[in-house]
């Protein structure tokens, strides 16, 4: 029995344009098991950032529900949604959006600024965050003085400072170069796999999100199409091309040589 | 740029409250400055209730007083010649019935030319330089009357039949650069330098550039021998004073002689004129008084306007400023709220970023302030009770007293300078403001919803 940290109940969102409705989403249904990996795909104007906005608590669904580690988030106020943001879920973002006059640490601490934890527990545990995304040593440094991936990096770090039920990334490799793309999301894919860290994330590069355990397209605001993606196997420590054993460590498949 | 823009406005606010307090200060001044001149005029005709002080005119009659009156001063200010005439005249005078003493003195003031431009017109002045005062060294005189300075700092008086020496004004020190005891070169003759009178004070200054010699050494010295400018009348008891006065104006109705061949009018001043025209200045004194008193309050309504407008343009400002950093930072909020962040949090911050910018701006304004206030206050505060400038100052004002001559202090009048007070509660309103003025951009911000705020570019 999986346990289940996301479900949506038939999620409608409209925007109003003037006065002609523009539907987003249409009763969309979605379940996301605790630790699971899932991409959404879709063409432009699909539904992909707005229902990743409405599962994030930033925007409402016109109707429907979004029930978030067992509780229904669909019609609580912001007084209590900003809790649920800053608890419950990460944010990764296509343009990172770290805060330019503070630090790589800084930016990690910004959303435990509210939690209880003591100012040394909070610079122990941002700094742990960020040996996990590879960037230890680099504290001091500023996002100007960090590549484009490097800030992504940091910005996943500071995604995982409350240790959220679920990690939601907008198009996270939208402003990186290959090379980049496929360390983040190796780098995503190891989070989840290593810690157990759920993420949903909205992409329209189809190698990105092949590297996924679930791959959902979206069209017209609901789920067209449903592929597994080859995190499966690689969750089983066999090859996804050639079959062959290999370690969850390894970069490439030690029988096909091919890159994982 | 912001901080300083903001600065100026607080310095503004700092910079008029100066001003007024200054001008207010000023006005203080000017009223105790005139009620110790007309109490020590007061005293002076007192004490000189048999004198009749004779002065010379050209015809028409000069308001002056002999003495040396503000109107009066030596010579007169503007165009006036000076008039010498034969020192024999006193022997006339003594035959007057009721006349007692006559003390002759001759009065030469010594000073340059100078063109002025006043509204329209253009005048020459003399402008002294100092003023030479040849007194009789006889002691049935000095020890009966008093004519010699009386205010001696330093050295001596003069003494009967002194020759060859000089009491000097602390302001002829000055100018001819010599001290007690020195020697001094007065129109090319030398005199030992026994005294020194300190009429240099705001409420004496009527005498502060007279030097005081023997009347002979005077005449010698001016190459009027046996010439005087005024003289002194004084008689048995104060019930021959108008009479006596009437007399000496009677026996000369076409005027006396003088060392020009011309003739000049005989001005004569009794304990009773002396005591109207004190009256005469008085309200005069009063009347500008009020007038003082009008502006001031008149001033303070348009500086209070001001600080008002200076007010609202720092909490525009800061609204302004506040408000375009909410939309240059749109996306930084949605990010913000994104990962957890309350509106509370939100709005806090954005109070605090306006409160410090204003807090930054109240320090620099102080620093403006500070160092412009005087300028400013100048710019600022629409009448400026006396001007910056001192020399020549407003006609108005001084009756040509404030503005006698260059040296003149006259009213001492007070520098816009802020004080710590001011500073204090303009750095505190500096806080106010920014916080009220960041209070509506704070709000927005706060309103702003994450997932519009994050599309935002």
């Amino acid at each position: 029995m999986s346990d289940v940290v996301l479900t949506t109940e038939n999620l409608s969102k409209t925007y109003m344009m003037g006065k002609r409705e523009v539907p987003a989403l249409r009763n969309l249904n979605l379940q996301v098991n605790r630790g699971e990996f899932v991409a959404v795909m879709g063409p432009s104007g699909s539904g992909k950032t707005t229902l990743l906005n409405v599962l994030g608590c930033l925007d409402k669904p016109t109707s429907g529900k979004v029930i978030l580690d067992k509780v229904d988030v669909s019609n609580l106020h912001e007084r209590e949604l900003y809790k649920i943001r800053r608890n419950k879920i990460g944010f990764i973002f296509q343009t990172f959006n770290l805060l330019p006059y503070l630090n790589a640490i800084e930016n990690i601490e910004l959303p435990m600024e509210n939690a209880k934890a003591s100012k040394s527990e909070r610079r122990a545990k941002a700094g742990k965050l960020l040996g996990l995304v590879g960037l230890a040593g680099r504290e001091e440094h500023r996002p100007q003085r960090l590549s484009a991936g490097e800030q992504q990096r940091v910005a996943i770090a500071r995604a995982l400072a409350n240790d959220p039920a679920i990690i939601l990334a907008d198009e996270p490799t939208g402003n990186l170069d290959t090379k980049n793309k496929h360390e983040i999301v190796r780098l995503l894919a190891k989070l989840n796999i290593d810690q157990g860290t759920t993420v949903i994330m909205v992409t329209h590069d189809s190698q990105v999100a092949s590297h996924t355990e679930r791959m959902l397209l979206l069209n017209d605001g609901k789920i067209a199409k449903e592929k597994q993606g080859l995190l499966v196997t690689k969750k089983k420590n066999i090859c996804p091309y050639c079959g062959g054993k290999i370690q969850p460590s390894d970069y490439r498949c030690p029988s096909c040589n091919k890159r994982l | 740029m912001v901080i300083i823009a903001l600065g100026f406005s607080m310095a503004i606010m700092i910079s008029i409250p100066a001003g007024i307090i200054a001008n207010q200060e000023s006005a203080q001044n000017l009223s105790s400055t005139y009620s110790n001149t007309l109490n020590s005029y007061q005293e002076q005709i007192n004490q000189t209730l048999t004198l009749i002080e004779c002065s010379l005119s050209s015809g028409f009659t000069s308001g002056g007083f002999p003495g040396g009156f503000p109107g009066g001063s030596p010579g007169g200010m503007f165009g006036g010649g000076q008039y010498y005439i034969y020192e024999n005249i006193t022997d006339a005078i003594l035959s007057i019935p009721g006349v007692k003493d006559v003390v002759p003195i001759l009065q030469v003031t010594e000073g340059h030319n100078e063109t002025i431009s006043r509204f329209d017109r253009t005048f020459t002045i003399l402008r002294p330089d100092y003023v030479i005062v040849g007194v009789p060294l006889n002691s049935s005189l000095i020890n009966n009357y008093s004519f010699l300075p009386t205010n001696i700092t330093a050295g001596r008086n003069l003494q009967e039949n002194d020759t060859g020496v000089v009491i000097l004004s602390q302001n002829n020190t000055g100018y001819f650069g010599v001290g007690l005891g020195d020697e001094v070169s007065i129109l090319g003759t030398n005199f030992d330098v026994v005294g020194i009178q300190g009429a240099s004070s705001s409420s004496d200054f009527t005498n502060m550039m007279n030097l005081y010699m023997n009347i002979t050494d005077a005449q010698t010295l001016t190459n009027l021998t046996g010439m005087i400018s005024r003289f002194d009348v004084y008689v048995n008891s104060s019930d021959y004073a108008s009479t006596v006065s009437s007399e000496i104006q009677s026996m000369y109705p076409d005027g006396v002689l003088t060392s020009a061949d011309t003739l000049a009018t005989i001005s004569t001043s009794t304990y009773g004129d002396r005591l109207s025209r004190l009256q005469n200045m008085t309200s005069m004194y009063q009347d500008t008084l009020n007038t003082a008193e009008s502006t001031l309050t008149q001033t303070q309504s348009t500086a209070t306007d001001e600080i008002i407008i200076a007010v609202v343009a720092t909490s525009l400002i800061v609204l302004f400023v506040m408000l375009y950093t909410v939309r240059e930072r749109t996306k930084e909020i949605g990010t913000l709220k994104a990962i957890g962040f309350s509106s509370w949090n939100v709005m806090s911050q954005f109070v605090l970023e306006g409160t410090l910018l204003s807090l930054a701006a109240g320090v620099v304004g102080i620093a403006i302030g500070s160092v412009g206030a005087p300028f400013l206050s100048g710019i600022l505060v629409p009448f400026n009770l006396f001007g910056s400038n001192q020399n020549g100052g407003r006609g108005s004002f001084g009756f040509g007293f404030a503005s006698a001559n260059p040296t003149t202090p006259g009213v001492a009048v007070v520098a816009a300078v802020p004080s710590l007070q001011i500073m204090l509660i303009a750095l505190g309103a500096a806080v106010l403001l920014g916080a009220l003025g960041s209070l509506y951009p704070a709000w927005r911000a706060s309103r702003i919803r994450p997932a519009e705020a994050m599309r935002y570019e």
